[in-house]
């Protein structure tokens, strides 16, 4: 009969379909493998010529010096201060924000909202940095003595507003996902909303409140363009953020610009500091999503 | 008789209703704050583009042009300045070659206001110096005062740095004549090479992993792959890009390997974006297909890709968008500073948009502060309108299932 | 109701279909979705231009025995599948059969109305654009096809223009018939077809089934009895996944034999 014969979906057309898909699937894959292999080559090489220790624990990062020095604590320590002025700023901000979004606003008004922060995350950082270079420092010269054209304080604060999408969007679907009868649970005990947000809500999402805390840390370490133009290039460590000060992705870009010649310690250098920070990104990227599996409340 | 019922539904505490509609106001004051500071700076990048200044003309040159004047009259003006003849001046301006240079090195101008009356054309040549430049409330404040202390070969102007110039000049070690041109079209041709790399493999691996492989070994590699891309940070692509792109393949500061390098981060983006294209349209559009006797070609390809289509494409829109703003990766595979000229192809050297405008934001002279003020506003222009694009196509296409 | 007792049941037919006489015969089909079993020991011949319908309370499988009739049930992952299924005389189970090559010979319609979001020509044709129709061909299948669904007056003047989600909801089945029956399937199978529609709507769809039959085999589930009277020459009831008993739609209607079968149509469960 007709049926046996007939097979449509051993038409070749269908493999060769499915291969081709799964083919440009793999290009993510072979992405992955090229940050990897792309850092390798020149980390290895860089640290045949300057020790693991001089790098790790140094305390000064002097590259073009005629005794040049390799040691990258200032670096990370410009990272922390500028991510850690900024988590100050997108915490409390994103999650009042979050809470917001996902427990008091009417349906009209959630999906405005939301859209005003997806334009927030579409902002250019170049425009950002221009903006803090430009015109925060100078406003915040006017009542902070002793602070720099180029300091982490105006990049750190601007950054923060950049990053308040990032945590409230996160942080809004933890706290969505937490299931209604919960919360009517709550309501139906006399509770007010204020009260049913802080102290059921929030803390049954805290383990998607967390990732949404250490995924924006992240992000505010990779961040570029706002501190390489308004935190300056110079690397120095300290606490005070009113100095300038370098970050590991403003070396990135210094070093980048520069004219070092390719095969010098100096230029390798550009790879030693991005391999330690894709090291630090993707440390915390799994992180998170860690936190999430473990600690995430099962509601079945 | 107890309380009347109406009291008893205010909490019964007076202290706890207050507390509710402070707290509400409360949470809301961040996305206040932050429109504030996003007016903030839109407000004052437009001001930054405008400045009052005192030009002095290498020339000589102070004469200012009526409206209508067409620009080859106002070059030929600036030329018999300089000292040619009538005959050299005409023959300059019909030879192609030469005309370029001229255009290269002048600027004619529109200005809102001069010394000789609003709305004139001015000369601006690249050797032109600026003796001083004013925000524009101070000039306009000063302006008698000004007029009045212009010296020989001096002008006085109400510049406008967003202008129809700028839009097309290259850029200059003079910010009096620098423009953007240059960093636009190569803007568009690095977009479009990656774009045309991205899409078919972002898509394809969306396609993949919502409709022949939900679930699996190979489903959940790719999905943790594709997070952990998604949160490296966009200069380690432009790693990636300089060393592999740039000198591994040796393909050099290139439009072709920036487009691969952008190509990259864009993947991950529109993955995402397509998925939840794909994800919208309903199971039982698969079934219907299926009952009918497609394949699973046949159903993705001619029932849910064309049913997810619009979404599909204002995701692609978004990424577009977010694409056009990356500076960082850009910067190291050799987006070089000082392009005279428009990138001729893909193995041309080139910049971007953002890319020229750090640098713009870099350079000592406070003027290219208002070079980049102008840059930003087109930057800007040109994403409201991709996202004005995507607004219209989402609301257009929606689809009542 | 004791499971294990159901389990090991033997249908009660009355008047069971002769082999000459059945489209579809069904033989000690078992499904399980992992390891839930789903259907248990079904046999059952389904006679050709008739109409049979399958009855029985939410969750005895109803659903799920008519997805087996054209392999529908592939698509969930885990599921196994043991028995056979001849139609017309050819195991669909049997290794060899491509299932894409089952669905396109066998219609079926859905609960809810599934239009393509595209014009209602194209609908229809989706079937035979399948099997390489073009041209004037297909342009004469498609319109014979929405006359027989009867949709053709409603729509003739925008049928080529008009897109098939802004039909009502009755008009949208009519044209999911329609695209069902342009292949000219020997079996429509039909799943609830009125469950998300007006009475109106649904008097007419009954209507065009009944017109249906003459040219196509008709296997209808249905939550509501009446329509499996009103519509069906026999009826299978059915019970957690069991086939309690099958016969006449008349004789099981007014003298079922099973005691179980009786308690559903008079309302005592379901």
């Amino acid at each position: 009969m007709e049926l046996l014969r007939q097979a449509p979906s051993r038409n070749p057309k269908e493999v060769l379909t499915f291969a081709l898909l799964v083919l440009l699937g793999a290009v993510t894959l072979l992405t992955t493998l090229g940050v990897v292999l792309s850092l390798l080559g020149d980390v290895v090489e860089f640290f045949r010529r300057v020790p693991l220790t001089e790098f790790l624990f140094a305390p000064e990062w002097t590259p073009l010096f005629a005794e040049p020095r390799y040691g990258i604590a200032p670096l990370i320590a410009g990272t922390l201060l500028v991510t850690a002025i900024a988590l100050t700023v997108a915490i409390p901000l994103g999650l009042a924000l979050a809470i917001y979004i996902s427990e008091l606003a009417p349906h009209r008004v959630r999906a405005r909202v939301m859209g005003i922060l997806e334009l927030f995350e579409g902002i250019p950082t170049v425009v950002l940095g221009y903006f803090a270079l430009l015109t925060v420092t100078p406003f915040l010269q006017k009542f902070i003595p002793g602070l720099q054209i180029f300091n982490p304080l105006s990049a750190g604060l601007v950054m923060g507003f950049a990053i308040i999408p990032y945590v409230s969007n996160v942080a809004a679907d933890a706290m969505q996902s937490v299931p209604r009868a919960i919360r009517e649970a709550a309501y139906a005990l006399g509770a007010r909303p204020y009260e049913v947000a802080l102290r059921v809500v929030f803390p049954a999402a805290i383990s998607g409140i967390i990732a949404a805390i250490i995924l924006a840390t992240s992000r505010a370490i990779g961040e570029t363009m706002i501190v390489a133009i308004a935190a300056g290039q110079r690397p120095t460590l300290t606490l005070d953020p009113r100095e300038t000060i370098a970050t590991m992705t403003s070396f990135i870009v210094q070093a980048a610009t520069g004219d070092q010649p390719a095969g010098s310690t100096a230029s390798l250098a550009l790879f030693a500091v991005g391999a330690t920070l894709f090291l630090m990104t993707l440390g915390l990227n799994i992180l998170a999503q860690y936190v999430v599996e473990r600690y995430r409340e099962r509601y079945e | 008789m107890s309380e009347p019922l109406l009291s008893k539904t205010q909490g019964g505490d007076p202290w706890k209703a207050r507390i509710d509609r402070v707290f509400a106001r409360a949470l809301v004051l961040p996305l206040f704050l932050a429109l504030a500071l996003l007016s903030w700076l839109l407000l004052d990048t437009l001001y930054r583009s405008f400045s009052v200044q005192v030009v002095r003309s290498d020339v000589g040159l102070s004469q200012t042009f009526p409206l209508g004047t067409a620009w080859q009259e106002a070059l030929k003006a600036a030329l018999l300045q300089e000292g040619y003849t009538e005959e050299e001046a005409e023959a300059m301006l019909k030879d192609p070659k030469e005309l370029r240079a001229l255009l290269n090195q002048n600027r004619v101008e529109l200005m809102w206001n001069t010394h000789e009356g609003p709305l004139r054309y001015v000369v601006t040549g690249s050797y032109d110096e600026r003796v001083l430049d004013l925000p524009l409330l101070q000039g306009l404040r000063r302006w008698e005062e000004l007029k009045a202390g212009l010296g020989e070969g001096e002008r006085l102007v109400l510049n406008p740095w967003l202008d129809q110039t700028f839009l097309t000049r290259f850029p200059s070690r003079n910010p009096l004549i620098a423009g953007i041109g240059v960093a636009v079209v190569g803007t568009v041709w690095v977009l479009t090479l990656a774009l045309l790399i991205a899409i078919p493999v972002g898509v394809g691996t969306a396609i993949l992993l919502e409709e022949y492989l939900r679930e699996g070994r190979l489903n959940r590699i790719l999905e943790v792959n594709l997070r952990n891309l998604a949160g490296v940070p966009s200069i380690v692509y432009g790693l990636l890009g300089l060393a592999f792109f740039v000198r591994e393949m040796g393909l050099g500061p290139t439009v072709l390997a920036a487009a691969l390098t952008l190509a990259l981060l864009g993947i991950p983006v529109i993955t995402v974006t397509a998925r939840e294209a794909l994800r919208a349209v309903p199971e039982s559009q698969r079934q219907a297909a299926f009952a009918l006797g497609a394949t699973r070609r046949q159903v993705v390809f001619r029932v849910v890709l064309p049913a997810a289509l619009p979404g599909v494409v204002t995701g692609v829109i978004l990424s577009a968008a977010r694409l056009i703003g990356e500076a960082a990766p850009l910067l190291l595979v050799g987006a070089a500073a000082y392009v005279p000229f428009y990138p001729s192809g893909p193995l041309s050297e080139y910049t971007v948009i953002p890319v020229q405008i750090y640098l713009w934001v870099s350079q000592p002279q406070p003027e290219f502060a208002r070079v980049a003020a102008a840059g930003i506003l087109v930057m800007l222009l040109v994403l409201s309108g991709l996202y004005l694009a995507a607004l219209y196509l989402r609301n257009r296409f929606r689809r009542e299932w | 109701m004791k499971l294990e007792i159901l389990q090991n049941h033997e249908t009660v037919r009355t008047a069971p279909v002769p082999e000459a006489e059945a489209l579809v015969d069904v033989r000690h089909l078992n499904l399980f979705y992992g390891e839930k079993q789903a259907l248990f020991d079904i046999s059952v011949r389904f006679p050709k231009k008739q109409v049979t319908a399958i009855i029985g309370p939410s969750g005895c499988g109803k659903s799920t025995l008519l997805r087996s009739l054209n392999r529908m049930n592939d698509l969930i992952p885990g599921v196994r599948v043991t028995g056979e299924v001849l139609y017309e005389g050819v195991n669909i189970y049997d290794p060899r059969v491509d299932p894409v090559a089952v669905r396109r010979h066998i219609g079926m319609v859905f609960q809810k109305p599934n239009p393509f979001p595209k014009t209602i020509f194209e609908n229809v044709a989706f079937g035979l654009r399948l099997m390489g129709v073009k041209g004037s061909e297909l342009e004469d299948r498609v319109v014979a096809a929405l006359k027989r669904a009867a949709l053709w007056e409603e729509v003739r003047e925008v049928f080529k223009k008009q897109s098939g989600l802004r039909l009502s909801g009755g008009q949208q089945q009519r044209l999911c018939i329609a695209r069902a029956i342009a292949v000219e399937p020997p079996l429509l199978l039909m799943d609830e077809p009125t469950s998300a529609l007006d009475p109106i709507a649904t008097q007419a769809i009954e209507d065009l089934i009944l017109e249906l039959k003459s040219r196509y085999t008709v296997i209808i589930v249905t939550h509501n009895m009446q329509q499996a009277a009103r519509v069906s020459d026999r009826t299978l009831f059915m019970h957690l996944g069991v086939l309690v008993e099958e016969g006449p739609t008349e004789e099981i209607f007014t003298k079922p034999k099973h005691p179980y079968t009786e308690a559903y149509i008079t309302g005592r469960f379901g």
